[in-house]
Formats: C-alpha cells, sequence, structure tokens
C-alpha cells in the first residue's frame, strides 16, 4: 500500500469512528437545540417546527448519515447561534490557533533543543541539573496554573503584555501586536512540553555520545561543538520528533485551555462557546478537525523519519 | 606529572538520573506534603476552621477581599468567605476523585497492559487500535457530554475519567510485560503446566504492580490537574474545589491576584509532590546504570619533552584510571611503549588485558566518564596528554588514523559515506569541497571499493561490512597520518574478509611508510602481521618485543600460557586464544606480586607477595621472576 492510500485510510477509519463517537454522545444529550435556536419566547409549535426542519426527529443513525453526506459535501451544518456555517466560524478561528500551536513548538524546540544538548554534554553538571528540576517543575505545573502565574507576572505586575488577546489583529496585518497578545498563550502552551522534549533528547543524546561513530569523530580531532551537533544530534532527534508529532494532539487540548484563559478567539474557544450554547454542528466540525489534525500530524511526522533518517528511507532499519 | 582529565570529585558512583531526586529530602518533604492534604481533606469538618461558606460581609470577621494576613491567612474573597477555609475544603474532592479514578483507571489499566503484552498477536492489535482511537479522541467532549447527560457528580465524572485512565495505563503496562514474557521464568512457569491465565496472574502482575504505582502517583497528579481544567472550562464537580477556586479567581487577577494564586499553588505543590514520589519510586525500581558521558580536558604545563627520541609514538608510564561502582579501574598500569616509523605493533591479550583501553588512551575518546590519564603519550614530539586542545585537534586529524573494532557502528548511520570523508579533509585542512569530493572518491578507490563514484553518495548501511571497513579505513588515512591505529580491525568480519582487510591495512603501512599499531587477541593476526609485539595482562605489558622472537621462545609465563593453548605447528589459520585456567585478575584492586601469579603453573610465594620488575635483553622486556623454562633468574 503507498503511504497516500495508507493515510487515506487511517483518516477515514479515525475521523469515522471519533465523529461517531462524539455524535453519539452529543445526540444522547438532554439540550435540545431546537428550543436554542427558537429562542426562550418561542411557542412549542415553533420548536417542533424547527425540530423537523433540523431533521432532530430522524433515527440517530439517519442523522449521522445526513450529517455525514454534508461532510463529505463540504457542508457541516450551521451555526444554530447566528446562522453562519460552521466551517465559516472554524474558518474563521483557525488560523489563531494555528498560529497559536506553531508558536508554541516554535518556542519549546527553540528551549528544549538547547537545553537538552546542554545537558547531555555533561550528565549531573549543574546545568543538568536545573534543567531537570525546571523541566520536572514545567512538567508538574498544569496549563492554566501556569497561565495564571504568567498573567499575573507580565500582564498585572510587570504590565509589559495584554492579559487578554481580544482585539487581537491578523499575524500580517500587525505582526508586533499580534505577537504581543500571542506570546502568553503560547508559553503557557509550551512549557508541558519543554519538559517532555528536554528528557527525551538529553536521554538519546547521552546513550548516542556513547556510541562508536561518535567516538571515532572524536578521534578524529573534531571540535567539540561539531561532534555534537554533525554527528551525534541528528541521530539522537528521532525520539524528539515522534514526541513532537504526539503532543500535537495535546497540544490542542490545551490550547482550549490557553485560549479561554486568554481569550484568543481560536478554534478552541469557539468549541468551548459552543459546548455551551449547545451549537453542536459547530462541536462536530471541530472534533471533525481535530481527529484529522491529529493524524495528518503523525503522518507528516513518519514522513520526517525518512528525511532525517535515510535507513527507514531504504527500508532497512 | 600528572593530567587530570576530569574532576577526581566525580566519583561516578551510581550518580542519580536527570530529573529523577534521589530518596533524599526532597522526597520525603513531598511525602510529608501529600500526607498533609490528606489529612486536610480527610479531618476538614473536625479542626477548628472557619466556616467556607460563612459570609464576611456579614460576620463581621473578614472584608471583602481581604489580603491574606494574620486575621485570615489565604483572605478573603467577594463575600468575605475565608480562602483558607475553602482551599482546606477544596483538598477533600481533589484526593477522592484521584484516589478513585487512579485505583480503578490503573487496575484496569493494568489488567488490560498485560493482556495485550502476554498475549500479543490479534489481541494485541485490537487493544492498542482502540487505545490509539481513544488518544486521538478529545477527552473533554467526552467529559463534557457525560456532564451534559448525568450532570458532574463524582459518581460519573470517576468511571469516565477510570476510562479515559486506561490507555495510558495499559501502554506502559504492555511494555514491561512484553519484556518480562519473554524472560526464562514465564518459560519455565508455562513448561510446568501453569495455564495462561495462571501464568498472568501469578508470574507477570506481581512484577508488573511496581511500575504501575510508580505511574500511578503520576497519574494521580494528572487527574487533580484534570478536574483543574474542567472546573476551569466551566464542567468542573458541584463540590467546591481547587479548580473551581482557582476558576472563580482568574478575573479577578488584577483586583484580588490571591484568589486564584493560592489555590493554584496549593494545587502545583500537590501535583508536583506527587510527581516527586512517583518519580522516586520508579527510581527504585528502575535503578539506572552509571550515568555516563565525556570529559577529556587536558590541563597542565607542558613538560619540556626530552630529547626526541626516534619512535614515533612513545608512550611512558601511562596509567588510565576511571571511576565505576565497584570502585576505581585501573584500565592501563604503567605501560610503556615505543613505535616506530614504518613498523607494526600488535598488542594482544584477554577481554579485558586493557588493550583497547591503551589504544584509547593515545586519542583521549572515551566512552566513559571521568577517566584520569597520567604518564606521557608523545607522537611526533607532542605530548597529547598536555598539548592544547587545538594542538591536540591537529594531531588527532592529521598525525593519526584510527580504525574502529566495529564498522557497523563505526559510521555515522545517518551520513553518506562521502559526507563523513569530506568533513575529516575540510575539518583539518585548506580544500574546497569539490577537490575534498575528488579526493573522497579516489581514497574510496585506493582501499579497494569497486565504483567508489557511486558508492561515495551512499548511507553506511547500503555497504557490507568489508565494505563499511574498508570506508573506515580510508576515513582514517584522508589526512595521510603516520600513525595508524587499528582495535580489532577485523573480528567483525567473516574470515575472508579478515584476510582482505588485514591484507590491504599491511599494504597501505609499507607505501606510505606509516606505522601501526594493530590491537587485537587473535594470535595468528600477530604472527602473520606485525613486526613487534606487546603481551598485555591485567593492565600491564607483560612481555614485549620482535614478533618472531618472541613467538620462538616466549619468556613470561603467561606467554607461554597463551601460545601453549593453541596448538604451535599445526596452527589453525585464525585460531581464537583458547582460555587459560582462572579469571583475569581484578582492576580494582589488583593483587600483590605478580599478576598472573594466581593462574601461573609455577607461580610460588615470591610471585604472589612481589611485583617483577621489568627486565630488558636486548630488544625483547619481560616481568616475570622465573622467565622462559621457569628457572630462577
Amino acid at each position: 500500500m503507498s503511504a497516500v492510500a495508507r493515510l487515506t485510510v487511517r483518516l477515514v477509519v479515525v475521523a469515522l469512528a471519533v465523529s461517531f463517537a462524539s455524535f453519539s454522545l452529543l445526540s444522547a444529550a438532554p439540550g435540545d437545540p431546537a428550543a436554542a435556536k427558537a429562542g426562550f419566547s418561542a411557542t412549542p409549535e415553533r420548536v417542533a417546527e424547527i425540530r423537523s426542519e433540523l431533521g432532530l426527529d430522524d433515527p440517530f443513525l439517519v442523522r449521522y448519515g445526513d450529517w455525514l453526506a454534508g461532510v463529505v459535501q463540504g457542508n457541516f451544518g450551521t451555526s444554530v447561534l447566528n446562522q453562519q456555517p460552521a466551517s465559516k466560524l472554524i474558518g474563521d478561528a483557525m488560523p489563531h490557533t494555528v498560529e497559536l500551536m506553531i508558536l508554541a513548538q516554535i518556542i519549546a524546540l527553540g528551549v528544549a533543543i538547547p537545553a537538552g544538548v546542554y545537558s547531555a554534554q555533561r550528565p549531573n553538571g549543574w546545568f543538568d541539573r536545573l534543567a531537570g528540576a525546571v523541566s520536572f517543575g514545567m512538567l508538574a505545573t498544569p496549563p492554566f496554573v501556569l497561565g495564571i502565574y504568567l498573567a499575573f507576572v507580565f500582564a498585572v505586575r510587570l504590565d509589559w503584555l495584554p492579559a487578554v488577546a481580544t482585539d487581537l489583529p491578523g499575524l500580517l496585518e500587525d505582526p508586533v501586536e499580534n505577537l504581543r497578545q500571542m506570546i502568553l498563550p503560547a508559553l503557557t502552551l509550551a512549557s508541558g512540553m519543554v519538559a517532555i522534549y528536554v528528557r527525551l533528547l538529553r536521554t538519546d543524546l547521552i546513550e548516542t555520545l556513547q556510541q562508536d561513530f561518535v567516538l571515532m569523530a572524536q578521534s578524529r580531532g573534531y571540535s567539540r561543538r561539531r561532534v555534537l551537533w554533525r554527528h551525534a544530534f541528528r541521530p539522537s532527534a528521532f525520539s524528539l520528533l515522534t514526541a513532537t508529532g504526539l503532543t500535537t494532539a495535546g497540544l490542542l487540548g490545551g490550547a482550549l485551555i490557553a485560549e479561554t484563559l486568554f481569550a484568543v478567539p481560536g478554534v478552541g474557544r469557539l468549541a468551548v462557546t459552543a459546548i455551551f450554547t449547545e451549537d453542536y454542528d459547530v462541536v462536530m466540525g471541530v472534533v471533525l478537525l481535530l481527529s484529522v489534525a491529529f493524524v495528518v500530524t503523525n503522518f507528516v511526522v513518519d514522513a520526517l523519519y525518512t528525511v532525517l533518517d535515510p535507513r527507514v528511507r531504504h527500508g532497512s532499519r | 606529572m600528572a593530567v587530570v582529565d576530569a574532576p577526581t570529585s566525580r566519583t561516578g558512583d551510581r550518580a542519580p538520573g536527570f530529573g529523577r531526586p534521589s530518596m533524599g529530602f526532597i522526597f520525603w518533604l513531598s511525602v510529608t506534603w501529600i500526607l498533609l492534604v490528606v489529612l486536610a481533606a480527610a479531618l476538614a469538618d473536625v479542626v477548628p476552621l472557619r466556616d467556607p461558606d460563612a459570609l464576611g460581609v456579614r460576620t463581621g470577621e473578614i472584608e471583602r477581599f481581604e489580603t491574606p494576613g494574620k486575621n485570615a491567612w489565604f483572605g478573603g474573597d467577594g463575600q468575605g468567605r475565608d480562602l483558607f477555609a475553602q482551599v482546606i475544603h477544596g483538598a477533600r474532592p481533589a484526593m477522592v476523585l484521584s484516589a478513585a479514578v487512579t485505583s480503578i483507571g490503573g487496575s484496569l489499566g493494568v489488567l488490560v497492559g498485560v493482556v495485550a503484552g502476554y498475549f500479543r498477536g490479534r489481541t494485541d492489535s485490537v487493544i492498542m487500535g482502540v487505545a490509539e482511537i481513544m488518544f486521538a479522541f478529545p477527552a473533554i467532549i467526552l467529559l463534557f457530554a457525560v456532564s451534559a447527560i448525568w450532570g458532574m457528580t463524582m459518581a460519573i465524572l470517576i468511571p469516565a475519567m477510570a476510562i479515559l485512565a486506561v490507555p495510558g495505563y495499559a501502554r506502559i503496562v504492555r511494555g514491561v510485560t512484553i519484556a518480562l514474557a519473554e524472560r526464562d521464568f514465564v518459560d519455565a512457569a508455562r513448561a510446568m503446566g501453569a495455564s495462561r491465565s495462571r501464568v498472568v496472574i501469578k508470574e507477570l502482575l506481581p512484577l508488573v504492580a511496581l511500575p504501575a504505582i510508580a505511574f500511578g502517583f503520576l497519574g494521580f497528579g494528572l487527574v487533580i490537574a484534570t478536574e483543574g481544567a474542567l472546573a476551569f472550562l466551566g464542567l468542573g464537580l458541584e463540590q467546591r474545589t481547587w479548580g473551581s477556586l482557582i476558576a472563580g479567581g482568574q478575573g479577578l487577577i488584577r483586583e484580588a491576584p490571591h484568589l486564584a494564586l493560592i489555590p493554584a499553588t496549593a494545587m502545583f505543590l500537590t501535583i508536583m509532590a506527587f510527581n516527586y514520589v512517583g518519580d522516586g519510586i520508579r527510581e527504585l525500581i528502575d535503578p539506572r546504570p552509571i550515568v555516563v558521558g565525556r570529559k577529556r580536558k587536558a590541563d597542565g604545563h607542558d613538560p619540556a619533552i626530552s630529547a626526541a627520541s626516534e619512535a614515533l609514538l612513545s608512550i611512558r608510564n601511562l596509567t588510565t584510571s576511571f571511576p565505576t561502582a565497584g570502585g576505581t579501574v585501573t584500565a592501563v598500569d604503567g605501560v610503556s611503549l615505543d613505535v616506530r616509523t614504518g613498523r607494526s605493533v600488535g598488542i594482544v591479550g584477554e577481554s579485558g588485558s586493557g588493550k583497547t583501553m591503551l589504544l584509547r588512551s593515545i586519542t583521549g575518546a572515551f566512552p566513559v566518564l571521568g577517566v584520569q590519564r597520567t604518564g606521557r603519550v608523545v607522537v611526533d614530539g607532542t605530548d597529547l596528554l598536555t598539548a592544547s586542545p587545538a594542538q591536540r585537534s591537529t594531531m588527532l586529524g592529521t598525525e593519526i588514523g584510527i580504525v574502529s573494532q566495529n564498522p557497523l557502528t563505526a559510521l555515522n548511520p545517518v551520513r553518506t559515506v562521502g559526507s563523513q570523508l569530506i568533513e575529516v579533509m575540510r575539518v583539518h585542512r585548506e580544500i574546497s569541497k569539490a577537490a575534498a569530493r575528488a579526493r573522497a572518491i579516489e581514497s574510496l578507490a585506493q582501499v579497494g571499493i569497486p565504483q567508489p563514484d557511486q558508492r561515495v553518495d551512499m548511507y553506511p548501511h547500503q555497504l557490507s561490512g568489508g565494505m563499511r571497513q574498508r570506508v573506515t579505513i580510508a576515513l582514517a588515512l584522508a589526512n595521510e597520518p603516520r600513525l595508524l591505529l587499528a582495535d580489532e580491525p577485523t573480528t567483525a568480519l567473516d574470515v575472508t574478509i579478515q584476510d582482505q582487510i588485514l591484507r590491504l591495512l599491511s599494504a597501505l603501512c609499507e607505501q606510505r611508510d606509516m606505522a601501526l599499531v594493530l590491537v587485537t587477541h587473535d594470535l595468528q593476526v600477530v604472527r602473520g602481521w606485525t613486526d613487534d609485539v606487546a603481551v598485555m595482562y591485567g593492565g600491564q605489558i607483560v612481555e614485549a618485543g620482535p614478533t618472531a622472537a618472541v613467538f620462538d621462545d616466549p619468556q613470561h609465563q603467561y606467554t607461554q600460557a597463551l601460545l601453549a593453548s593453541t596448538p604451535r605447528l599445526d596452527l589453525r589459520p585464525h585460531s581464537r586464544l583458547a582460555s587459560i585456567e582462572g579469571q583475569p585478575p581484578s582492576l580494582v584492586a589488583p593483587p600483590p606480586g605478580c599478576r598472573f601469579a594466581a593462574r601461573c603453573t609455577i607461580a610460588d610465594d615470591r610471585c604472589r607477595a612481589e611485583d617483577p620488575m621489568p627486565v630488558q635483553i636486548r630488544d625483547r622486556e619481560f616481568r616475570c621472576w622465573y622467565p622462559g623454562t621457569g628457572k630462577a633468574t
């Protein structure tokens, strides 16, 4: 099976399983989207009318089938709140979330790679112990707790950065203001990953540094920097790469928190609002998006392996 | 003059791993904190606290948004309720929820993991497939739907979160089980007729319990954090929890920061404590091997090297030691050796005799941390132990070439042969990339690699073992060194290739007038390919001299035993050393006297008490009280 075919199969299987599960859970929920749509003053007749308009009276499987058929045609349904297509709401919120996640990954890798490499060079040196203690603390800090600390220090005490990103301009329109508002949410999101990345890279690098080809590189009179970066780093980066893919899924959950805490108008906040307003088409759209993103990210990571590791490329690992 | 490679304080005995606290102060501090939280949860109603629901605005005891102080330790909230009482009462739901979720989800996960890991096959794929989908499923959606249908009470949240916890435990336990199931005792139990389910319950469960408990402590913290996140999103429990306190205070972070910061800190410290204890337990059951790494620094003053000897490599009184869990190992103990230009010297001995460490001591690249070298290693007039880093680097890159024991591991697996060859040339001399590449192809041809212009762009794994060893030789020779060090260059190769490689090495040395140091435990290799030989035993050179002379008339009893252990006249080609009765001496605390005494057939009290002085007779040298036939000297 070619790589693309494999990806497609996995995409379809995971998306179907996740969307079906979510759909059944949501339709079992006691709320009544028809009533929500009709508003407080609507008569029972009006609610019933809307219900049949929305197809809510159909059997569960039919409704799931309808929803699925709509999705295949690019129709994700309509928000009951403001009558906008769910796809438009999600599409508007997406760029902020994607930016947030990319920023967070850049921060996490930017901190973790030098820290992990330096730690591995001198296991148990002062830097290693410090990095170990710090990442241990970061791992133990729930994102919303860290977010509150960050908001308190940088927004309240120092007043350097805004505590909320409510009037967030696009990254291209006003990059400085955009980054000013995004930096705290991104840091909140990044901290847990830094800890994981540092640990993984350190462990693998310590192992690589004992390997024959690294000793040979040292014996050839290469500088410490060259040995580390040109010889040891790349073969040690595979677990880090896997983790980058895996954490992306967790990142989506974290984005929920970070976006709520800092009022970033992204997909996460959209989902939380939609859940509370029983705006189920939007919820389903977000869920589908998340599961597809999860599968695709992991596929991209697999593809990156072949770039980084020639042994995979030639299928002889 | 001593050269210290690493601070002597670095003892190297079981150093704790990264971020893994030892069972020290912080561990017990964490245990204490957990006990305090548990006590708070259990006794919140009994201890004399203010009523957490009493409104200070009415009772007049606490003001609105009162800041923490003597009156109210943690301050008051918007209605003057006592935050301290609220935090203490908030500990209970956190503890109850975490304990229930961890025990239920943990035991289910352990069971699932053991089953998947032990039965493997289809069972395993189905279980892990479901687990993968669960990882992809946004947990928050499940928890929301659950709370919307049944309301967010403990009775709902516990099973929901327990189910979500199962895949995590299952994955860890499955890994442990797979490793365990391949061990002998599991096979043995099955061979003795135990049923499969009995094996799972009696043999495997107890062994995976500890790792699962360690993971459980981490999971405990995770449940606290998740409840907090849910409460923060407005999906929390109906009770007052730390999460709901944080959520309530979050909007007031400007006006009354203590409202969010204090419960957040209580939660943070608790999660931290659980993580610490979990890590401590994990370290107990999974002690890490000695942490190794590298640190080499040659410092000290230039020792004004004595009149240049004619030797290209001159080792004087070299001692190499490094710390291990069992004590300091002196792997090379006072070795002196000269190698002249154009000569080849074989270094022979059993495993653990120190021959590989001797070679490594020349270049200074060690796989262990804290290696110390004393003595002198002079190559072409420069003492490598005291040279500046730049000098050392140039010497290593241009004067010395190294061929490693195992060509399968000696090359960087993720870079092409050509890029590694080009690198070694460009680091140590001025040469354009194109010229270096042309030379790389040329050098591959010189070491007998066919189609070098294609092979140059290949990765090591695309070449056979023999080809790879030729590549390492090409790498060693890239900058035309005058000294070639080869550590068992043929051990990992099959017999027909061995001969080709040795022939190649020998021819290259002759063409380029290089000196060769060949470490091997193969007597036939020494006999066939070297001019001189040094026999190592217990970190010392016990006999050295011209190869032919030593083989014809060995002086040291160990050399004699070595030679006798293979048939003398009808030697099979490439026969390995047959073992001599007994064990080589400990290098941590070597016995007094002759190191070979314990295994020597003619040793007497003198041998066991007095270290034999090196005796030099013309071009031969040995340390033995009863050399040759065994008559006293």
